[in-house]
């Protein structure tokens, strides 16, 4: 399909209905070559000008820009540091900033790959396991189970989508990202 | 954090860094989303393909290995097996074949009488067997070169060439009847 040749008309005919008019998006071995052709046909700047309308066509179908609650989620799924103390590892990039006080720092290491909100909700959830299990043997009171169960469940709605996320992230494309 | 390369950010990511996370997504995240709703036609859908691609980012970074491969094409190369397996999935077996529209989906025809230049062009990509709209979508809008594009389709650069060539002369066809009134609207901006 390359052709090393002198530019033909048939040839730029498909080059421009293959790569359209911007010439950037042209072979450039033959960029030259078509300039010159453009330069002397009339039937090679026809050529051009109904690329160029088909071009503008295609442009007019814009595409949106992804949504914050995109940037959001994944912001909240994005890998999370371990602490220093905990790792002894030094920060090799200058000027990369350290987020986040010692305790989110601790949740981070015990979940360095998803929301520290995540730990939280697990250890919320066992609380409250527990706490049925005890319920269930008459140990702990009612109303400490409803209070507890309460606070499991909006942890939960609120992690939701960062374990939605995990998930995702869990599933294939193990050994080759792109296969 | 301008001018970081690429494979930069990617390392500082793997260590958390939250600054490179959002830069690498600022570069990039736009580029995928666009690139799914070529290929998927609607947003919602591009979306949960630029998660799933960014996701593989975040999981994968500290084996990303800077000089193997362009990041940018890289992440095409994902985003595009992601939006074909997702085609497969909706029985689009046959990548080559034009495909049938959704009974709610307007033809290109019937998309012709809608007033909107936007969603004739569009309803016309949709209508392209997805080879070729992923050729055009790579080419035209994401502005990948012939070689990048054959990288990410895993062919080669001639086979690029035609099926840019069918779709363009496809999409040229199908917006034929009222190019000049296409056109005319654009100008006008009526």
């Amino acid at each position: 399909m390359m052709n090393a040749g002198p530019m033909t008309l048939e040839r730029l005919d498909s080059l421009l209905a293959a790569y359209g008019a911007d010439e950037a998006g042209w072979p450039a071995g033959e960029r030259q070559a078509a300039h010159e052709l453009i330069a002397a046909s009339d039937e090679a700047r026809r050529l051009l000008e109904e690329a160029r309308e088909l071009d503008a066509l295609l442009n007019a179908a814009p595409v949106e820009k992804p949504s914050a609650e995109l940037v959001e989620r994944l912001m909240a799924a994005r890998p999370r540091e371990l602490p220093r103390e905990l790792t002894g590892a030094r920060r090799a990039s200058g000027g990369m900033r350290k987020k986040g006080g010692s305790l989110r720092g601790f949740a981070a290491a015990l979940w360095p790959y998803g929301s520290s909100a995540f730990p939280a909700g697990a250890l919320a959830a066992s609380l409250v396991l527990g706490i049925a299990l005890g319920t269930s043997t008459g140990i702990s009171p009612i109303a400490t189970n409803n209070g507890v169960a309460i606070t499991a469940t909006e942890t939960a709605d609120s992690t939701d989508d960062q374990l939605i996320a995990i998930a995702l992230a869990d599933s294939g494309y193990i050994e080759e990202w792109t296969q | 954090m301008d001018g970081i390369p690429d494979d930069e950010l990617v390392a500082a990511v793997a260590k958390g860094d939250e600054d490179a996370c959002r830069e690498l997504m600022k570069r990039h995240l736009g580029r995928v989303v666009a690139l799914a709703r070529r290929m998927l036609g609607n947003q919602d859908d591009a979306e949960e393909i630029a998660q799933e691609v960014f996701l593989r980012v975040w999981k994968h970074a500290e084996k990303w290995e800077p000089g193997r491969a362009q990041f940018s094409t890289w992440l095409h190369r994902v985003g595009t097996n992601l939006c074909l397996d997702r085609l497969r999935k909706q029985g689009m077996d046959d990548l080559d074949a034009i495909p049938e529209p959704a009974s709610e989906d307007p033809t290109p025809y019937e998309a012709m009488a809608q007033k909107d230049v936007a969603r004739r062009v569009e309803a016309a990509l949709q209508q392209l067997p997805p080879r070729q709209r992923l050729a055009i979508t790579l080419s035209h809008y994401q502005g990948l070169t012939n070689i990048e594009a054959a990288q990410v389709m895993d062919v080669t650069v001639e086979a690029v060439e035609s099926l840019l060539g069918r779709a363009r002369r496809a999409l040229k066809a199908a917006l034929a009847t009222e190019k000049d009134e296409l056109l005319r609207k654009m100008n006008t901006g009526a």
